[in-house]
């Protein structure tokens, strides 16, 4: 009888800790917006440094969009390995 | 113990005595003001402060930095946290103000300002520290609930690289995909 209800117990608190600790994004406060990756279009990629980790990020972003997007700024004659690296480490990504 | 010392122990002692039911008075006197649109006095804060920062440096000392803070994909582990969780306060590039900007107090800090330099271990170990835990008797709450350490440190590595970004950077890295739901 005890051992049950010891067992009971622990299962319990095993539920309780389960609901308290990953925190879902859908219960945050605001909701983020589907990437605008179409404003991507008008900055202007001479500028950009492909070694900038914001530019990097903004890449594998918007890899999915991309290539439906035409050309963009100033990325005609650029190397587009880097990206295509960042597509495919993307989707070997997903769990 | 000659006499003397003897009346100059009593003596502070009553002092003591006063002054305790002197706070204890002022306490249950109800004449403090606690609203948060009345300032604290010039010494107040800059007591309270000087605690703050005191406490955050000892306590964040021995705290390891990653070293890929500097990633794409903490930026955007970080950058949709960062604007549902921390844009209602700390703001987000072309906002200048909210509702908690103007009305909290201490005012939650506008964390698209630039910094001076480079970001320093002992920086990243402060912001980290109080994103973590939080600051006591302010609109700051602990993170820790519900976000472990990672998930945390990829919001220090965003908001490092806030200031530089434009509304449209800010847009497209803090925006969720589907494939990017990253509850890790
Ligand atoms: C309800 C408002 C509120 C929210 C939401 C909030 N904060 Fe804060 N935060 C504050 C306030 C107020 C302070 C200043 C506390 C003080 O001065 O003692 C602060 C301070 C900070 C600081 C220290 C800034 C500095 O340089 O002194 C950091 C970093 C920070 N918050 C990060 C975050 C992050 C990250 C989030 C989201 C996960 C967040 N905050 C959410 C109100 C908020
Ligand atoms: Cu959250």
């Amino acid at each position: 009888m005890k051992t049950l209800q010891q067992l009971l117990f622990v299962a319990g608190l095993a539920g309780l800790s389960l609901t308290v600790q990953a925190h879902d994004p859908k219960e945050h406060m605001k909701d983020s917006e589907k990437p605008n990756c179409e404003a991507m279009k008008d900055m202007d990629h001479e500028k950009m440094d492909m070694n900038n980790p914001v530019h990097q990020a903004m890449m594998k972003k918007c890899m999915a969009q991309m290539h439906d997007m035409g050309e963009m700024k100033g990325m005609e004659g650029q190397d587009h390995s880097q990206h295509k690296d960042a597509a495919k480490e993307k989707s070997e990504h997903q769990h | 113990m000659n006499k003397n010392t003897f009346s100059c122990a009593k003596c502070l002692l009553v002092v003591i005595l006063l002054i305790l039911a002197g706070i204890l008075g002022f306490v249950y006197s109800g004449w403090y003001p606690i609203g948060a649109d009345n300032k604290h006095h010039a010494l107040t804060y800059w007591a309270l402060e000087t605690l703050r920062e005191r406490s955050i440096a000892r306590a964040s000392a021995d705290i390891s930095v990653p070293g890929d803070l500097d990633s794409p994909e903490r930026l955007l582990a970080g950058g949709p946290d960062y604007h549902e969780m921390c844009s209602g306060c700390h703001l987000q590039p072309a906002k200048a103000q909210s509702d908690f900007t103007l009305g909290l107090y201490p005012a939650p800090p506008n964390l698209t300002e630039a910094k001076s330099g480079q970001i320093s271990t002992t920086e990243n170990q402060r912001t980290f520290w109080i994103i973590k835990h939080g600051i006591k008797a302010s609109g700051m709450p602990s993170w820790a609930p519900g976000h472990d350490d990672e998930r945390i440190w990829s919001m220090v590595a965003f908001i490092n690289r806030l200031p530089e970004l434009s509304a449209s950077e800010y847009q497209i890295l803090t925006s969720r995909t589907d494939d990017n739901g990253h509850a890790h």
